[in-house]
């Protein structure tokens, strides 16, 4: 009995599979065995580890006194050479400048006196090994080893090329601030913070991917913020187990709830008012380094269909381009679809006179609607695809050739009608009148089914697929909150408020459903606003009054 | 429980209202008509009432035994075996109207849209999605409808305002000459009175406010049926009853003929549309009734096992139960005793039980303590 019991348990154990990260931590402990306080040994096992890279500086020196053996570590091209210079290796080796620390330097006080006199850059902090030292020194920062000494000073010297904050290019406002996020992280901190001065602003670090190690900032309001989401991003965030993150979209597949579905369950920014507007709605921002794109948590499907722009455009323009998108929405899912069923099942549908001249055009017309649909709309999508590709100079003559010639050619050559010409280039135009282009590259996909379902069934498939989709999306959640709120689950304020943008002074809650720690927005300004005309105070006739009041 | 998700009161109105309207539209029109003339609206007004019992029954029940479905709580009220037996009853029953809703469906789109495609297609897309809605959940159900409820009822009313251009009021006289014995009679067809209220029965316990169940069943009927009335009226007005009585789909029809400055016209299709999406909505919620009872009669821990046998149940039910779309608007327009036991009798049964119960504890107040 015993027996078969410890079998079972070695078979446990053999179950388990430790063997690779055993392997990992071993190797580990074995390089910080290697490392030795002496800074040749040391110095041996940096190039060791490091390799014969060309970027790699290490620069050994003596203080000025000869006591003390020191050396500088860091990447060419990653640290400011100048800071490196003036802060560090100049207070050490110079006895010109006044100094009288430099003097006292043994290897016994150097940590101290080093920290505390000497060097003067303003970011500086110990490494308790040689691993974490090279840690630091791979993101940039400047690593000053001293002989006979376990620790390492690090002193923050972190300068490289970064693009200059630009408009972004996929996101393009008519009003509205210009700034768009960089692929410096330090430089997106900043443009937040400039936005939200508030004291509550967090910026907690996370990392991410084993090789790359790269930086994850989650950001949020800490009074405002749902507490158990992001207690669930954190745990997600920390749960992924890769070696590299280049870009948010890796994130954003590691920690999406449904990862099966055609729709992004998580939008994406890289304008900076965007991702300051949903920081202070309660949501959370998840900013990674080296990439432009934010990604926002949690995420409905509505938020799609709304620009930043809204809020800067009076209510009912606002209101005007809501509707307006929600038919573009509509169009480019099913207008090919509908199109293709009426043609080919639902002739009644259509005015006699249209009917006629549809089906005059389509006269000679070798193939059924479907296969004119697809071939239409494959077209479309090839030359959209090639156009992005291309140079900008190059893509303009692609969509020349491909629109205006191939378009016209393939109808005088009696391939497609002028018809479905119209409809798939009214559907084209509908995808891209879509602010987001995750979402219509969704509803792009989901427009092939339908148009054979539609071919097949008629409207009757066309609707079966609708409603498939249907069921997909009510089950979809972003971090707890259903795709569809607030259309669906939510208050009704907030249905109306998804479609109707309502004046500023007027929308006094933040939504519903987001569950937040404060919900209120603002005080109530609604009674302020409007004073009756006989109530006014300043009038015409007594700005004239007062002004005659001062000559 | 077998249900993990919730869903708000509100949501199960919206619900209801679907159910109710979804099938009534189509033949309760024209199998009123053929009763009562000009007087159809008052049996579909007055069914409303009967629905309004059920509902009462089946909310006093829901809150004396919160959490529990009427599968649970006839077990606990009538005995172990006996309770199963009713439960089977219903299951039975909501089954049978998920048949006859498809095979309805069938006929209708078979007859007026694609004559040409066997019934089969319909039937068997219809319920493929109804399963898979079903394993999706009632949360799931609840928030597609909340969804698809705005495009039917924005639809409808569409309709009817469109269909202004057509009336003539004279074709609603005479009114009120039926004989009340027959709008009553008229009234207990099933279709006819808010017969759905009895999906609340199963509905209550996975609701966030169980207390405002009464309030939003109440409206619903009212709405669903409301609604109805009107469209009867709109139809009456358009056409007068005796083209009515030989139409099929006096909506559809009715839809046909609106015709707004040569644009707007024979969207009968866009009907089609709406009403499938309806459809589904009812085949699903009775699906998931019918679903939900034989797992919780059999004691199972999850409602999957069993969604897809019944599916296939209900299919070959809606292939064979009717011959024709003809017998099935008889067998409709015939008023039985069945429905009305089951869907008035037992509840007001099970209540009485409940009362009787009740005061029999009073009486012998803690004896075992």
């Amino acid at each position: 009995m015993t027996s078969a019991f410890s079998i079972f348990k070695k078979l446990n154990i053999f179950k388990k599979k430790e063997v690779p990260t055993k392997n990992r931590g071993s190797a580990a402990k074995k390089a910080e065995n290697d490392d030795s306080p002496i800074l040749s040994e040391r110095l041996a096992l940096i190039k060791k580890r490091l390799g014969e890279s060309n970027d790699v500086v290490i620069r050994e020196f003596s203080s000025s006194n000869d006591k003390v053996k020191m050396a500088l570590l860091y990447i060419d091209g990653l640290v400011d050479k100048k800071m490196v210079n003036d802060n560090i290796l100049q207070p050490i080796l110079s006895n010109t400048i006044a100094n009288q620390y430099t003097e006292k330097l043994t290897s016994e006080n150097a940590l101290e006196l080093l920290q505390k006199h000497i060097t003067s850059a303003s970011e500086l902090s110990i490494a308790p090994n040689l691993t974490q030292a090279l840690k630091m020194v791979l993101s940039g920062d400047t690593a000053l080893f001293i002989d006979q000494e376990q620790k390492v000073i690090i002193c923050g010297t972190r300068m490289w090329e970064k693009r200059t904050v630009a408009e972004p290019e996929t996101e393009a406002a008519v009003r509205g601030p210009r700034e768009g996020f960089t692929e410096t992280m330090r430089i997106n901190t900043s443009l937040l913070r400039r936005r939200i001065k508030h004291e509550n602003l967090r910026f907690e670090t996370m990392k991410a991917g084993r090789r790359t190690a790269t930086e994850i900032n989650l950001v949020y309001i800490s009074d405002l913020v749902n507490q158990s989401v992001l207690q669930e991003l954190r745990r997600r965030i920390a749960a992924i187990d890769t070696d590299a993150i280049l870009e948010s979209g890796y994130i954003e597949e590691f920690i999406e709830d449904v990862p099966f579905s055609v729709f992004p369950q998580i939008e994406h920014t890289e304008r900076v008012d965007k991702a300051a507007a949903a920081i202070l709605e309660g949501r959370i921002l998840v900013m990674t380094d080296n990439t432009p794109f934010m990604l926002i948590i949690p995420t409905s499907f509505f938020q799609f269909i709304q620009a930043s722009e809204d809020y800067y455009e009076r209510p009912f323009v606002a209101f005007f381009l809501r509707l307006l998108r929600l038919f573009v929405l509509n169009v480019a899912l099913i207008l090919p679809a509908t199109y293709v069923a009426v043609i080919s099942f639902h002739h009644e549908m259509l005015p006699t006179s249209l009917l006629l001249n549809i089906a005059a055009a389509r006269e000679g017309i070798p193939f059924p609607a479907v296969a004119e649909a697809l071939l239409m709309e494959g077209t479309f999508e090839v030359l959209r695809e090639a156009g992005v590709r291309l140079p900008r100079t190059v893509g303009q003559a692609v969509s020349i050739v491909g629109g205006l010639v191939i378009g016209d050619a393939a109808i005088r050559a009696g391939l497609v009608s002028p018809g479905m010409v119209i409809i798939v280039s009214a559907t084209a135009i509908s995808t891209f009148a879509i602010p987001a282009f995750n979402a219509s590259i969704a509803l792009r996909i989901l427009r092939f089914p339908l148009i054979i379902l539609g071919s097949i069934m008629g409207l009757y498939g066309v609707i079966f697929g609708l409603i498939v989709i249907l069921i997909h999306l009510a089950g979809l959640q972003s971090f707890g909150v259903p795709y569809l709120s607030p259309l669906v689950h939510g208050t009704i304020g907030d249905m109306f408020k998804s479609l109707i943008r309502p004046p500023l002074w007027m929308s006094r809650t933040r939504p519903d459903m987001l569950k937040l720690q404060q919900q209120q927005r603002q005080a109530t300004n609604v009674g302020k606003r409007h004073v009756p005309p006989e109530k006014r105070e300043l009038t015409h006739e007594k700005m004239e009054e007062n002004n005659a009041g001062e000559r | 429980m077998l249900e993990k998700g919730k869903i708000s009161p509100r949501q199960s109105c919206q619900l209801l209202i679907m159910a109710l309207i979804a099938t009534a539209i189509l033949l309760v029109p024209s199998i009123t008509i053929q009763q009562l003339e000009q007087d159809a609206w008052l049996a579909v007004l007055l069914g409303t009432l009967w629905g309004l019992v059920t509902l009462f029954a089946v909310y006093q029940l829901g809150l004396k035994y919160p959490n529990q479905t009427i599968y649970e709580y006839a077990q606990t009220l009538l005995g172990r075996w006996p309770g199963k037996i009713v439960g089977l009853v219903y299951v039975w029953s909501f089954l049978r109207v998920t048949a006859i809703v498809i095979r309805e469906f069938g006929d209708f789109m078979t007859t007026s849209f694609m004559p040409n495609t066997p019934i089969s297609v319909f039937s068997i897309s219809l319920i493929f999605l109804a399963i898979w809605a079903v394993f999706a959940g009632l949360e799931i159900l609840a928030r597609m409808n909340e969804f698809i409820i705005i495009l039917v009822i924005s639809s409808l009313i569409f309709i009817m305002l469109l269909s202004l251009d057509n009336w003539d009021l004279a074709n609603l006289q005479p009114m009120f000459t039926a004989d009340l014995l027959a709008v009553v009679k008229t009234s207990f067809i099933p279709e006819v009175w808010a017969v759905d209220t009895i999906t609340l029965s199963v509905i209550i316990p996975f609701l966030t406010r169980p207390k405002q169940a009464l309030v939003a069943g109440a409206f619903a009927a009212f709405f669903a049926n409301g609604l109805l009335a009107a469209g009867i009226i709109a139809a009456l007005a358009t056409f007068g009853p005796f083209l009515l009585q030989i139409t099929r789909f006096p909506i559809l029809t009715f839809v046909r003929v609106i015709n707004i400055g040569k644009i707007l016209s024979r969207f009968e299709v866009l009907v089609m549309v709406v009403w499938v999406a309806g459809v589904f909505i009812k085949t699903t919620l009775y699906l998931y009734c019918a679903c939900l009872g034989l797992a919780q009669i059999t004691d199972l821990k999850e409602i999957r096992p069993v969604v897809l046998p019944l599916g296939v149940i209900v299919i070959v039910w809606s292939f064979s139960m009717f011959n024709n779309i003809a017998e099935l608007e008889l067998s409709m327009s015939t008023p039985s005793a069945r429905p009305i036991l089951i869907y008035l009798g037992v509840p007001l049964l099970l209540l009485l039980v409940s009362w009787f119960k009740e005061k029999l504890q009073k009486r012998q107040p803690r004896r075992a303590q």
